[in-house]
């Protein structure tokens, strides 16, 4: 975090951007090259420390990523079902073993065998028509999953025209902006992204801070391994997640609305840029909408290849064009955000209920769900249940309901569920029926609902794999800023590693302040996070782990 | 009042300030360790060492938070050494030391390690983790000659990279990969030699450890002593915390206490001392005899040399066959014995300084204008203004600490800052509006921005009204000016100029700064009255944040004019020729001292070329390296019968003297340097004088004494008591109470010192407008036609002047040589390849120097140093002088350039 940078980097406005850039230059090599980082940095006046910096921090911008190209998923779904060594091995009949990457979660959890090929993602059966796709353009990479809702569509629910869709837009246009917020703040919806901080106040925030240049940015970069709900809606409804960008500015008096999206879901990007562009040429953005006096651009910024963007800070540096390391707080986004504007950042599911929100009022979602845990929740089931796909449920829903109605039950057994992404909980089995999907329910009982991602963990799978994997993920993941994470993360990987790979047993004091370490010195979630399934393990798989431990 | 706890005891909290400040407040300063938090940095919030315990009532449940950069809150219960929390301390230093070499007996900072001493704190008694990955087969960087670099040692804290950024805002060091990988980088992942280092140093006394130190090893505990002094380069005046042992330099770092420089400090203040005992040192008085070689004599013998010469020129030709050229690198005290002398001792106004080829028409044309010609404010006051407009200055090479905050400054978009200067310097990358105007039209250029502040109604009527006077003249001189013409002659769109006159006159605090740029044209005075009108036209004086600023060049060049080293003012400018003012100083002095003006230093040459100048002593200049026309200088020199030159080493002005005295340097001696912000700083005396030297003043004693006029030997202490009592501006100054910051005068005799003048009413009584309209210089109106380029001078980062200091300190490792920067365009045109040696021909001479090809400077503009006598720029400059104060032109020299053939010829023979 540097207040300097974010000055210099924000003096060309948002169109003119060093990240957008960056990555542009990085296309045709999978690296920008000295030169090209020398010119930026004179561009912008960093200093060429700060762009090689930058660039060395991403996995398709490092100079590690030159000639990769094609990416294996290795996120936690795909690993769990066990199907990626038989995709490297098939795609190295076609690339050297270096020109052969890793991509964590390309959102095909529900089918995995997921890789990357040439700016596409692939997932399924394609593997088994690898030398079709390798070298032809306009290939048909679609999947497909299952959508449903246990009760009322309001996340998936059908997009019908542009007109009718942004006709509360209009209307809320014609309104008083604080009575706008007043709704949202009624619904008490709840942020989405983990946290779940309620949304309205976050705006208020923003809109109470006094500045001529504010910014909506959409957290599309949310990378939970076993999440695919942002990707369902993204691109398949984009509009929705325009729409309370829309809202957001409207409400807190910003202009501009920045679409981060992550770089492994590269479809999403271009379906939400053509959602934009039909937004222009209706005229529902731009200068003075509708005679409102409301102006608002949207432009959307291609992540490339880091977790840690989905934390909102890092995802504010990275923006910038600095090093997407966690910034202190406060003071928060609201106040200094991106380039040291007010910013609000909120989560594509978030921003995409307030459509609802604004259409029908904010009771009508209060009403829905639990007393604290306003609406519906999207929920990912990967592939080792019966029916793989993302539901919509209210909240409350107990989680046995998910499992057995919904998802139809397991394929295979499974003796736990991890829920909310690797910083979420580990849940046995047993557990199930204890749990609703509800923040409070899954707070109560120890573990995180988070995004509510469902990755199931085979009875076959050992725990200590999945702690090493989990470790081995924060580590590579970490920002590197903070002591804890940095050193903390790395240290428990090795630990892990050497106790499933050697007689070395880790010491239960040790590893018991790591994991304090961890909680409680971290500077963000991401290290603060990861104890949580780890210790889940350590209580529910006690019998399994022991012989890990001395 | 709002309260919090500390240990469920009540304490008065400050707004804004966080749980740490509160805690070091209340608490011992080392009850909480820290490792990523430093006294010139934002809180960071990385090592997390810091940590405490908070609960919103006594006793409530526990939240753990980071002390640093965590605001504490009213009510907040702040438990600071809990268990929980001593665990989780020495838990993260258990991780710290998994990747970091336990071989602390060999360290260079052992002893004085934070992360040593955080440690030992905590308690760590073992590692528990097995062997795992970790950075310690990290190699040195030893490439460069002051900044050194082991990464084995670096614990990931940042503050070197913060260090870089917020403090110098050089942006050369940054951090690569990410998690357990992110590892410090210099520019491109290059060594500190190949990569854009400024080498101020920040970083390594950022450095908690000695990942990033420097070939000093400045945090290295081998020192017995340190010596709290004055830097003796530039005129920012940074304070030095000089290590020493058995009586050697070993180090030089900056005090974080220092009001000047606030921790921080250049390559030349921190890194360049080693001129100090270099083996080229003058250790003898030197007698050139009639052999032409110099022959070492006595103290004695020399001092009977000098008097009965002096006596002899003064009895044969008069006292006006003698002058005397001060230094202002030398102390005020010394400064003041040396116009003394001249004025008593000798009988003359011949007393001038180096002034007159810097800063003369400042301290001339503010005088006009306000009544005072020194700084109005403090460079503090970059805090509380919005607007900087900085002409003919490039602070970021030559006034480096206050650059560095400039360019601080600048990078904030909620700031203005503008920058008048002929070439695109390193402030002017950063800046708003950058006017780069041709050299030679600052009159142009203020007329134009004054018209339309005019104009466009941009005036402050109230402070023109109670405050000044003649603005009808001047308004109806300025609304006169042919915009179309002047816009021709600066090159500078009006657009431009408008906008930059906008944003001036509209900013609720603007601020100038200028330079040489300003002064050393035959406009100077001029262009200095109208920045002072430019004040004075938007209410922009009398209060914090505002003001018109000179960045005074020497460390002592305002000191040097304020003890009287000036023809026509003495000690504490008064007016030599006023009847008054005489008898005050025959009085005090107890002799009769001269009324008529006296001769300034390019009068001098002239003096001496027609023979009226018999013998000249000059102290601490190099006039034949560093003032224009070197032919001229150096006839001169040869045409008087006795030249004295008091230096440090064999300058190329000291080979033209008769007779050889070898002075101190900074480092030898007590005294005190004015900065140019008028600040009084004690400079402490930090090792003896190396053999056979002697302290300048005590030279200058001597020889009073010698003279027949008793003068007590040379102590700081008995000269501020004699300056107190004659300089009124000094009344309230003693050793003793100038403390660590000193004091900004005038100081009263209560001690009460001053940060902002003209505040109520100007020296003068009103602020006077004075109209000058654009006249081009005669240089370019004689020669432009035959010699169609513009070369003007600069000043590089690394050297000093003349650098008779630096070019003795590894800075030389870093710059070698002069060097031409001209346009591509340009280059083009006359097939010149960077790296070539281009021949360059004023009408006074040619000069041989290498070409770097740049986009800096404009096509049609040239632009060198004269750090070098290797290369001698000045054979080139000219006669030409400021009309009023007689400052030369060094900032247009008409010069025509083509590919060298001498030179150029020897590098392909050298290949």
């Amino acid at each position: 975090m540097s207040d300097n940078l974010s000055e210099l980097l924000g003096r060309k406005g948002i169109e003119e951007n060093l990240f957008d850039k960056m990555g542009t230059l990085a296309k045709p090599s999978g690296t920008p090259s000295d030169e090209e980082l020398k010119d930026l940095a004179k561009e912008f006046l960093v200093g060429t420390a700060n762009a090689f910096g930058t660039a060395s921090f991403y996995d398709f911008l490092r100079p590690e990523n030159k000639g990769k190209k094609a990416y294996v998923c290795n996120g936690t779904a795909c690993e769990c079902a066990g199907t990626q060594p038989s995709v490297s091995e098939k795609l190295k009949e076609h690339f050297e073993e270096d020109e052969i990457g890793h991509m964590t979660c390309l959102g095909r959890c529900h089918e995995n065998n997921a890789f990357h090929y040439d700016g596409k993602n692939y997932s399924g059966n394609a593997l088994n028509t690898l030398s079709e796709i390798i070298g032809k353009e306009n290939q048909h990479n679609n999947d497909d999953y299952n959508v449903g809702a246990n009760g009322r569509e309001i996340l998936t629910e059908s997009f019908t025209n542009l007109t009718d869709y942004y006709a509360p837009f209009q209307k809320a246009l014609k309104q008083d902006s604080a009575s706008v917020l007043e709704e949202i703040k009624t619904s008490n919806v709840r942020g989405r992204g983990g946290a779940g901080f309620p949304m309205g106040l976050k705006l208020e925030f923003c809109r109470n801070v006094k500045n001529d240049v504010k910014f909506i940015i959409c957290n599309a970069d949310e990378g939970d391994p076993g999440a695919y709900s942002d990707r369902y809606l993204l691109e398949k409804r984009p509009h929705a997640v325009l729409f309370g960008m829309l809202i957001s500015g409207y409400v807190t008096h910003a202009n501009y609305g920045i679409v981060y999206i992550r770089a492994e879901y590269p479809e999403a990007a271009v379906i939400v840029q053509n959602a934009i562009d039909e937004l222009k040429e209706a005229k529902l953005i731009g200068e003075n909408i509708d005679g409102s006096g409301f102006d608002f651009n949207f432009k959307i910024i291609q992540a490339q290849g880091s977790y840690i963007c989905g934390e909102e800070t890092a995802l504010i540096n990275s923006i910038e064009g600095q090093r997407p390391e966690v910034r202190v707080r406060p003071p928060f986004p609201a106040q200094k955000g991106l380039f040291n504007k007010p910013t609000t950042v909120n989560n594509v599911e978030t921003l995409a209920a307030l459509h609802y929100i604004i259409e029908n009022g904010g009771n009508n979602w209060k009403n829905i769900g639990t007393e604290r845990s306003s609406g519906t929740k999207l929920v990912c089931l990967d592939s080792f249940f019966n029916k793989p796909g993302m539901y919509e449920v209210e909240m409350g829903t107990p989680l046995s309901e998910v499992v057995n109605e919904i998802g139809g039950g397991f394929k295979s057994p499974v003796k736990a569920l991890q829920i909310g992404g690797p910083l979420g909980g580990l849940v046995p089995i047993s557990k199930i029926k204890d749990l609703a999907i509800d923040f409070e329910s899954f707070s109560s009982e120890g573990f995180l609902l988070g995004h509510a991602s469902v990755v199931c963990i085979p009875e076959e799978y050992p725990i200590m794999k999945l702690i090493e994997h989990l470790f081995d993920f924060a580590s590579y993941e970490s920002c590197g800023k903070c002591f804890p994470c940095r050193l903390g993360t790395k240290r428990g990987q090795e630990l892990s590693t050497k106790a499933l790979n050697s007689d070395y047993k880790i010491d239960r004091k040790l590893f018991s302040d790591l994991l304090t370490t961890l909680e409680q010195g971290s500077l963000c979630a991401h290290g603060g996070g990861i104890p949580l399934p780890v210790r889940n393990a350590m209580q529910y798989f006690d019998d399994e782990l022991k012989e890990y431990f001395n | 009042m709002d309260i919090a706890y500390i240990n469920n005891e009540p304490f008065e909290i400050e707004k804004g300030e966080t749980i740490l400040t509160f805690i070091k407040r209340y608490k011992d300063k080392n009850l909480v360790p820290t490792l990523c938090d430093a006294p010139n940095l934002d809180p960071f919030g990385s090592c997390r060492v810091c940590s405490v315990e908070v609960a919103l009532e006594e006793n409530g449940k526990l939240k753990t938070m980071a002390s640093c950069h965590t605001p504490v809150a009213a009510g907040q219960y702040v438990y600071p050494s809990t268990e929980a929390i001593k665990d989780l301390r020495k838990n993260i230093i258990e991780l710290v030391l998994t990747d970091h070499p336990l071989d602390c007996l060999t360290c260079e900072v052992n002893g004085n390690c934070e992360l040593q001493t955080v440690a030992a704190q905590v308690g760590i008694r073992e590692v528990r983790y097995p062997e795992g990955d970790n950075h310690l087969y990290k190699m040195k960087d030893l490439s460069h000659p002051y900044m050194t670099s082991d990464l084995s040692k670096c614990i990931n804290c940042y503050r070197c990279v913060r260090a870089c950024d917020e403090v110098q805002g050089e942006f050369v060091l940054s951090m690569s990969g990410r998690g357990f990988d992110t590892t410090i980088i210099k520019g491109l992942d290059q060594s500190f030699m190949d990569s854009d280092c400024v080498s101020c140093g920040a970083c390594s006394q950022a450095c908690p450890t000695s990942a990033i130190s420097d070939v000093f090893q400045s945090k290295a505990i081998t020192a017995t002593d340190t010596t709290r002094t004055i830097c003796t380069y530039c005129g920012v005046g940074c304070n030095l915390e000089v290590s020493t042992s058995n009586g050697e330099i070993l180090s030089i770092t900056a005090p974080y206490d220092a009001e000047v420089n606030q921790g921080h400090t250049c390559i030349k203040g921190r890194y360049a001392f080693k001129f100090y005992n270099h083996q080229d040192r003058l250790d003898s008085p030197m007698i050139k005899r009639s052999n032409g070689e110099f022959e070492k004599v006595s103290w004695d013998e020399v001092y009977e040399y000098i008097a009965t010469k002096l006596t002899g020129y003064k009895d044969e030709f008069g006292s006006d066959s003698i002058a005397g050229i001060s230094s202002a690198r030398c102390t005020n005290e010394e400064n003041y014995l040396m116009q003394k002398f001249i004025r008593t001792v000798i009988g003359t106004n011949n007393i001038d300084g180096c002034a007159r080829v810097c800063h003369s028409p400042t301290a001339l044309g503010m005088q006009r204008t306000f009544g005072t010609g020194a700084a109005t404010n403090s460079i503090d006051d970059l805090k509380d203004t919005n607007c900087i407009m900085v002409i003919g200055a490039n602070p970021t090479d030559a006034h480096p600490v206050t650059g560095a905050k400039m360019k601080q400054f600048a990078m904030k978009s909620d700031n203005v800052s503008i920058v008048i200067d002929p070439r695109r310097t390193e402030l002017a990358r950063y800046a708003t509006h950058h006017l780069a105007l041709r050299p030679g039209t600052n009159v142009a250029l203020l007329n134009m921005m004054m018209y339309y502040i005019i104009s466009e109604g941009l005036v402050d009527d109230s402070f023109i009204e109670n405050r000044t006077e003649g603005f009808e003249t001047f308004k109806e001189e300025i609304l006169n000016i042919d915009i179309n013409a002047l816009e021709e002659v600066t090159g500078v769109n009006r657009n431009q100029v408008k906008a930059a006159a906008y944003s001036y006159a509209t900013a609720p605090n603007a601020m100038s700064f200028h330079g040489l740029g300003v002064t050393e044209h035959s406009q100077g005075t001029f262009t200095v009255i109208q920045i002072a009108d430019l004040a004075l036209l938007t209410g922009n004086i009398g209060r914090r944040g505002v003001g018109v600023n000179p960045l005074r060049g020497q460390n002592n060049v305002q000191g040097s004019a304020d003890m009287g080293v000036q023809p026509h003012q003495g000690a504490g400018y008064f007016d030599i020729t006023d009847d008054e003012v005489n008898k005050k100083y025959n009085e005090f002095y107890g002799v009769e001292v001269p009324k008529e003006i006296g001769y300034k230093i390019p009068e001098m040459f002239d003096a001496a070329l027609d023979g009226k100048l018999k013998a000249i002593w000059i102290i601490g200049e190099d006039i034949v390296q560093t003032d224009p026309n070197t032919k001229k200088v150096i006839k001169a020199m040869e045409a008087t019968d006795l030249v004295i030159v008091q230096e440090l080493f064999m300058t190329e002005t000291a080979k033209y003297a008769d007779v050889i005295l070898p002075g101190a340097s900074f480092l030898e001696k007590s005294g005190t340097f004015t900065n140019g912000e008028r600040r009084v700083q004690a400079v402490r005396q930090v090792v003896e004088p190396i053999p056979g030297s002697k302290p300048d003043g005590q030279i200058i004693v001597e020889i009073m004494n010698k003279m027949g006029y008793a003068q007590p030997d040379y102590t700081p202490e008995g000269m501020l008591e004699e300056i107190s009592q004659i300089v009124p501006f000094f009344a309230g100054i003693t050793w003793e109470n100038l403390g660590k910051n000193g004091l900004q005068w005038p100081v009263a005799k209560d001690g009460t010192d001053t940060q902002i003048l003209h505040t109520v009413d100007f020296k003068r009584g009103k602020g006077y407008f004075e109209f000058h309209a654009w006249e081009e210089t005669q240089e370019l109106v004689s020669h432009a036609k035959d010699f169609p380029y513009i070369l003007t001078t600069n000043r590089e980062l690394e050297h000093y002047n003349c650098g008779a200091m630096t070019r003795r300190t590894a800075n030389e490792e870093i710059l070698q040589d002069d060097y031409l920067m001209i346009n591509p365009e340009d280059a083009a045109k006359n097939l010149i390849n960077d790296g070539d040696y281009v021949c360059l021909e004023s009408p006074r001479g040619k000069v041989d120097v290498k070409a770097r090809i740049t986009d800096q400077v404009k096509s049609g503009v040239l632009s060198t140093t004269f750090h070098f006598p290797e290369i001698m720029i000045n054979n080139l400059t000219g006669d030409v002088h400021d009309s009023e104060a007689m400052c030369p032109e060094y900032k247009v020299v008409a010069v025509r350039l083509r590919k060298s053939k001498g030179k150029f010829k020897q590098v392909l023979a050298d290949k």
